[in-house]
């Protein structure tokens, strides 16, 4: 998040401010989380998983007879009820003689006859196995185990506490009242001062990893697919899928309700809507799958990646499919991105400012298991701005197919590519001609 | 000779390039100078240095440092708040550019920290590269 | 040719360095410099909380960034916070359990935290003894409210005020952008913002 600077007073090219206090307080706030997390973290390292390693290592051993059964009645504070916890008298012998004490059997429950239900199962005279503590003889148990949902909680609360606390004291101590250029230096301050960038370095530009790791079948490289079909459809299939379980559970129960005599109108009004937006949701998922398949998939490869300004490349679009296409036009696009705030909400906005087309097809009749084949050839202009990538802002280089299908409705599917900045000048430039 | 007139009671910071259109290649020597001049009974407790590029236009400002210097020690901050030059060689990228709501700007920024907690930032443009400035519409060219 | 590094740039006076809240000075529906001080005494005098409430664009952020800047020259900010979501009611509370009791902490985005969040986040700063400053698309409940109204006037005031766009933007422009977003001043400048762009391209097209 980044505040307002309201501090600073713009004359020209030149601005002034006070410089505000290091924040304090928020350090002290995060100081106590990771205190709180310090301390959560050890009660229940003390009073959890101490005690159960305890017993898997220390405890020993034992049979013990069974000379007795109970209750044990725990009254809930402030409240006019008592759970029930089931016990049984245990005689065992320990390294000090005989010993005979009371063992929990089962978890405490608020019925009293069930926990009466519970010591049934136990016999007097007979023999159990029990594990007594060598250092009070008088703590004995019937089971041991460890709890993993105690475990879980024990590194997830106070450790969500402690990461949160201490990244945020780390925070307040790296950034305590320093510029922002000194803060976007952090990492360069010591190892960059007075050293040469070297020329394999591109600040700014994207990393292309994931756009060469993919080889083609033609040419050198497949192009990744940009568009966002894949995941309208996936997403349609989730929400069909968990709208319709939701829905199947509450029919279910209406159905068994009605059998039994009984009507819940007010399940059956809420059943309603469901069953309206489950099916709409079905037949969207369904008409995008059949939408997505029908048109088939479409590839585009290219001869080299990533490219360079002046450089010139094959491209390769690949359409699968069947049926025939009015039309299938591949062009390649320069497009900016700039994220801003508007209000409370985050906004991008996006600007195609220069268009080349690379080839266009006409009266395509692709015949089932068949793919149809475009070949064209990308000049990238000598003057063109390369690929650049920061946290709000980017320019970006797309190849572009847009097809018009004749019974199905036109698509549109990018393919990013980047461009990398030219080495050193080699020949002239022009300034003027508007082409990036 | 870049000049900034100055304004009462605020630094005046006068920033001279060796390339007098302002105009570097990538991988290309910038040579800088500057001098300033400081009002009557400010103290300077410490000056950055920075090269940086930064983005204007339509979308959130966003920050690269190439080169940052901060001084603080008092015989250097002396010499170097009333004048001083650096030396750096630019990177390959971001090239300047002059796009419709994405704009890439290099600039060389001064900044002064006074005491009792202001301070002051003198930022001076220059351009990496050639790029051309994008055009307003869309123009389609043949291969 | 080589152009002068002035006329190779193209400064857009409605960047977003210029327009965004702290960028422009306050003005009033009337298009009139608001007195921010005489603001923040009158805030004080209702008992130190106020809601700046207004539909979108009508400058309720620009006016808390003057109101903060002010506190805080004062010694009375305890600090200032956008709200996106109900999830930002952590660094809500965090704000307010660090203030210090008599400080005022501005909140940009109020309604974001819900009717819970915001419940929990005014009891806590009650407790502290701090007081609040807040934007809202609706009513806050906040013992002095600040109404904000976007008006044809004030836009042409903020666009005299921003950096000069060389007689690139007409008034027609402006009334125009102004009708076309129904007074949303935010909408409106960034409409002017591309026209600008527009024009100032246009050389360099011929």
């Amino acid at each position: 998040m980044r505040l307002p600077r309201f501090f600073a007073k713009k004359r020209g090219d030149r601005r002034t401010g006070a410089e505000v206090w290091g924040s304090i307080g928020d350090g002290l706030f995060h100081a106590m989380l990771l205190l709180a997390g310090i301390a959560f973290a050890a009660l229940l390292i003390t009073g959890v998983a101490v005690p159960e390693w305890r017993t898997h290592h220390h405890f020993l051993e034992a049979r013990g007879t069974v000379v007795g059964k109970g209750l044990a009645r725990r009254a809930v504070p402030g409240q006019m009820i008592s759970t029930w916890q089931p016990c049984i008298r245990l005689r065992y012998s320990t390294a000090v003689g005989l010993q005979e004490a009371w063992a929990l059997l089962d978890s405490p429950v608020s019925d009293r006859l069930m926990a009466v239900a519970a010591l049934e199962s136990t016999t007097l005279g007979s023999e159990v196995a029990c594990w007594h503590d060598p250092a009070d003889p008088r703590v004995v148990i019937l089971e041991r185990g460890y709890n993993w949902w105690m475990w879980a909680m024990t590194l997830l609360l106070p450790g969500s506490l402690l990461a949160f606390g201490g990244a945020g004291v780390a925070r307040t101590i790296a950034t305590w009242g320093k510029s922002e250029e000194r803060q976007a230096a952090a990492g360069f301050l010591d190892s960059n001062r007075g050293e040469e960038p070297t020329t394999a370095a591109r600040p700014g530009v994207p990393p292309c990893d994931d756009l060469v790791n993919s080889p083609g079948t033609i040419l050198a490289f497949q192009l990744p697919v940009e568009s966002g079909e894949s995941w309208t459809l996936l997403g349609f299939g989730l929400f069909a899928l968990l709208w319709n379980a939701v829905l199947i559970v509450l029919a279910v129960n209406a159905g068994l309700d009605l059998l039994g005599g009984q009507i819940d109108w007010l399940l059956m009004g809420i059943l309603v809507p469901f069953l309206v937006v489950g099916i709409a949701g079905i037949v969207i998922f369904i008409r995008s799958l059949i939408l997505a398949t029908a048109v088939g998939t479409t590839q585009v490869e290219i001869s080299a990646h990533p490219l360079l300004p002046g450089g010139q490349y094959e491209v390769l679009l690949g359409q699968g499919g069947s049926g025939s296409f009015t039309s299938l036009e591949m062009v390649v696009e320069l497009e900016e991105q700039a994220t801003f705030r508007q209000g409370t909400d985050t906004r991008t906005e996006r600007v195609v400012v220069w268009r080349a087309p690379l080839g266009s097809w006409q009266g395509l009749q692709l015949a089932p298991g068949t793919r149809f084949e475009g070949r064209a050839v990308f000049h990238v202009p000598a003057i063109a701005m390369h690929s650049f990538a920061s946290e709000h802002n980017a320019v970006t280089w797309r190849v572009v197919i847009r097809g018009r299908p004749t019974r199905w409705p036109a698509f549109t599917r990018a393919f990013p590519v980047l461009i990398y900045p030219l080495p050193p000048p080699s020949g002239e430039r022009l300034l003027n001609g508007g082409m990036p | 000779m870049t000049a900034i007139e100055p304004l009462r009671g605020f630094p005046s910071v006068t920033v001279q390039f060796c390339a007098p259109d302002r105009r570097y290649e990538p991988l290309q020597p910038i040579n800088i100078r500057y001098q300033i001049d400081l009002p009557a009974g400010s103290t300077v407790r410490a000056i950055e240095r920075s090269i940086l590029w930064y983005t204007e236009g339509k979308g959130e400002e966003d920050l690269g440092i190439h080169i940052f210097e901060r001084i603080t020690e008092p015989t250097a901050l002396t010499a170097a708040t009333a004048a001083g030059g650096f030396t750096a060689l630019l990177p390959r990228s971001p090239l300047s550019y002059e796009g419709l709501i994405v704009k890439i700007r290099w600039c060389v920024r001064v900044r002064l920290f006074f005491a009792g907690g202001r301070d002051f930032v003198s930022e001076h443009v220059f351009d990496l590269g050639r790029v051309p400035a994008a055009l307003s519409r869309p123009i389609a060219s043949s291969p | 040719m080589t152009l002068p590094t002035a006329s190779r740039h193209i400064a857009n006076p409605f960047a977003s360095r210029h327009v965004r809240p702290g960028g422009l000075r306050p003005l009033t529906a009337e298009a009139e410099l608001r007195d921010v001080p005489a603001l923040v005494a009158k805030i004080r005098v209702a008992g130190g909380s106020a809601a700046i409430e207004g539909p979108h664009g009508t400058g309720k952020s620009t006016l808390l960034v003057a109101v903060a800047a002010e506190l805080a020259s004062a010694g009375r900010l305890a600090g200032t916070l956008q709200l996106r979501s109900v999830g930002d009611c952590l660094p809500a509370l965090r704000l307010a359990w660090q203030a210090e009791p008599g400080s005022t902490i501005c909140f940009d985005g109020w309604e974001q935290l819900g009717r819970v969040g915001s419940l929990a986040v005014r009891f806590l700063a009650r407790l502290r003894g701090c007081d609040l400053v807040v934007t809202s698309h609706r009513s806050a409940g906040l013992p002095l409210s600040i109404s904000m109204a976007g008006s044809f006037r004030l836009l042409r005031a903020i666009v005299a005020a921003l950096p000069d766009h060389g007689g690139l933007i007409q008034d027609e422009d402006l009334t125009a952008a102004f009708a076309r977003h129904g007074g949303n001043l935010r909408e409106s400048l960034s409409d002017l913002y591309d026209r600008f762009e527009e024009r100032a391209r246009q050389p360099l097209r011929s």
